[in-house]
């Protein structure tokens, strides 16, 4: 079913590539643009990743699921060849993405709080975790070019993010509770008792990391790409001490661009 | 980057298994254990005449009469790679309760626990004259307990009050928002109140969106409460007297509007027209064996049970509403073919529970908000 999912969205988005094709092949803008060292791209993938701790921290114990979501990503990019061979160059790559996960896991001794309305219940979970995670982000690369050949561009730079439509939440299962503290009363979760979470309104606007990548042009202008972006700042606001680790976006986006 | 060019299709692989190989191999070791508990307790000798209570910072060893308590060696069982001071099997004076002190594997916690050695005590007069405060989940609450002719305290009552903190309803908020709290006014002095509380937000989302103000002979057990809440509350404590009668005074108020569990409501209460809540008063006498140290809300009252001996209840006429304290006398209903074993009860093979609640379908989550029963002066007549 998933894989279904994968390959229609993968088809979806060269039919988007394509259409665009039609609508603006060589006008004269472009061309003063290419001689000018200039090159437009636009693009289109999927996000395969998550929102990891780096390393997986010991009160994770296991996890029982992992389903990635469709993450689908539409962007540009804007390249400025610096070099006179055309070999070195600067890129923008404006996008709007979809970063996304659900999770189940198995804890020990994890921090958890769980809120209703302003009423929250805090302490140390073990037993198991499903987690959603949610954002829609524009990011803003600023990165390196250097094409290897006529196929072949490499990237690196940095990029930031701001994050809209945000939802970290989920809810506890299957475990006990030591409220406050690991010596605190024991409070059980089994059968049908579970007790939601959700930490949306702890996650950060503003997100900052490195991205590096590849583009192989197939066609005259059909190129696939694949750039791994890795977030550097924790998904959530300093001042969210109830998860204990940080967590750091970490997706692989797959997909086409079209060069004009 | 070069490497990564040289075999062009392998590119996309390249990148997916280098990070699935750095998570494969960035999972750090289980952390040590955090916990401190004392799991199990026992005392060797055959000493014991109830399995001993373990609680979250207590334990209580019940011993038989006559046994000495001045050399008593307790063993314990505690949270794997924690360790105990002193240590399991130290033999210790238990005329006044000892502490222990249990730290985890990680070092990083340790709980003191309170470990006591009684008899069995035996009051027969409650005035709900003292209270002492206990915290849960930032919330404070009273814990009724009753002191003998000495001074020494005799019994400890038990409540829902630790599971309505659970809830975040009364975190800042004064003791009186509890179900159960002490009130000035009683019949003499201070008297016991029981009020059936909503238990908001937290409380819906768990299914139990209200709580009946309780108090009775046992242990409320707060692991259970969410999961298993008949479970949760452990009926009776030893007793070796033959009960004839309870008696006291109460006056009960109930809330206005009756309302039913109902799960497909957010609120997950329905309102039921022309029901009007009762609250309820009974004790029960019964017979104590293996697998049936305590009774608990699944089978208090059963015709079923076998270890019932007696029960006395109000009757459904003086569940119901006054304002003026009521007195009530209600002698313990021997069940057929029951009698008790004289040698039995010297040996303390029974118990007895008092239980009082603002709303007689609490157990279910079913009653009136507001209701409130007020006790006072209550009082056991047994045998000479």
């Amino acid at each position: 079913m998933r894989l279904h999912k994968y390959i229609l969205s993968c088809v979806l988005i060269c039919a988007t590539a394509f259409t665009s094709n039609a609508q603006s092949d060589t006008t004269d803008g472009i061309l003063k643009s290419a001689t000018m060292g200039l090159e437009y791209e636009i693009n289109a993938g999927i996000n395969i990743g998550g929102s990891a701790p780096i390393p997986i921290p010991g009160e994770i114990r296991d996890i029982l699921h992992y389903g990635p979501g469709l993450n689908l990503s539409i962007g540009a990019s804007i390249t400025k060849w610096i070099s006179n061979d055309k070999k070195w160059g600067v890129s923008i790559m404006p996008r709007f993405d979809t970063k996304g996960m659900q999770t189940k896991a198995q804890t020990k001794n994890y921090g958890m709080a769980i809120i209703r309305d302003g009423n929250e219940v805090s302490g140390n979970w073990t037993g198991k975790v499903s987690t959603k995670y949610r954002a829609g982000t524009f990011t803003l690369p600023i990165v390196a070019v250097y094409r290897i050949n006529s196929r072949w561009k490499v990237n690196a730079g940095p990029y930031v993010s701001a994050v809209f439509n945000k939802e970290f939440s989920g809810y506890v299962y299957d475990g006990y509770l030591r409220e406050g503290n690991p010596t605190g009363n024991k409070v059980v979760f089994e059968g049908d008792s579970q007790a939601p979470y959700d930490f949306s309104d702890e996650l950060r606007t503003f997100q900052w990391g490195l991205q590096a990548g590849a583009s192989w042009r197939a066609f005259n202008h059909l190129c696939v790409q694949a750039n791994l972006s890795w977030g550097l700042n924790d998904i959530f606001k300093s001042s969210f001490k109830t998860v204990t680790f940080p967590l750091y976006p970490i997706y692989l986006n797959l997909g086409f661009g079209y060069a004009f | 980057m070069k490497l990564l060019l040289a075999n062009s299709s392998a590119v996309l692989l390249y990148v997916f298994s280098a990070v699935s190989a750095l998570f494969m191999s960035s999972c750090e070791g289980e952390p040590l254990n955090a916990e401190c508990d004392i799991v199990t307790a026992s005392l060797s000798g055959n000493v014991l005449i109830r399995e001993p209570i373990i609680e979250n910072d207590k334990v209580t060893f019940i011993v038989k009469n006559g046994t000495d308590r001045s050399a008593l060696a307790p063993e314990f069982t505690i949270t794997p790679g924690a360790t105990i001071e002193p240590p399991s099997g130290t033999v210790r004076d238990f005329t006044m309760p000892q502490t222990y002190i249990v730290t985890s594997e990680d070092r990083k916690w340790h709980k003191e626990y309170t470990v006591s050695a009684s008899y069995i005590t035996i009051s027969l007069q409650y005035d709900f004259e003292h209270v002492r405060l206990e915290e849960t989940n930032n919330s404070k609450f009273e814990v009724f307990y009753e002191v003998g002719i000495d001074g020494k305290e005799t019994l400890t009552w038990a409540s829902g009050n630790a599971g309505f903190a659970l809830t975040g309803m009364a975190i800042g908020k004064p003791t009186d928002v509890f179900p159960t709290y002490q009130i000035s006014d009683g019949k003499s002095g201070r008297a016991v109140a029981m009020t059936t509380r909503l238990t908001g937000p937290f409380g819906a989302m768990v299914n139990k969106p209200i709580a009946s103000g309780s108090l009775f002979l046992g242990q409320f057990d707060l692991a259970t409460a969410l999961s298993k809440p008949l479970e949760a509350t452990r009926f009776g404590i030893p007793f070796s007297r033959v009960p004839l009668y309870i008696k006291g005074q109460f006056k009960y108020i109930p809330g206005e509007t009756y309302m039913e569990l109902d799960k497909s409501e957010a609120t997950k209460l329905r309102p039921v027209e022309g029901k009007t809540d009762e609250c309820n008063i009974y004790a029960v006498f019964f017979e104590t064996t293996p697998g049936m140290e305590y009774l608990d809300g699944t089978n208090v009252m059963a015709e079923y049970n076998q270890n019932i001996v007696a029960i006395a209840a109000l009757t459904p006429e003086e569940r119901t509403a006054t304002s003026d304290w009521r007195a009530f006398d209600l002698p313990f209903k021997y069940r057929p073919g029951k009698t008790v074993d004289m040698e039995k009860l010297a040996n303390g093979d029974y118990s007895i529970t008092i239980c009082f609640a603002s709303s007689i379908d609490g157990d279910f989550f079913c009653g009136a908000p507001g209701s409130t029963l007020i006790v006072d002066e209550v009082e056991l007549i047994c045998y000479e």
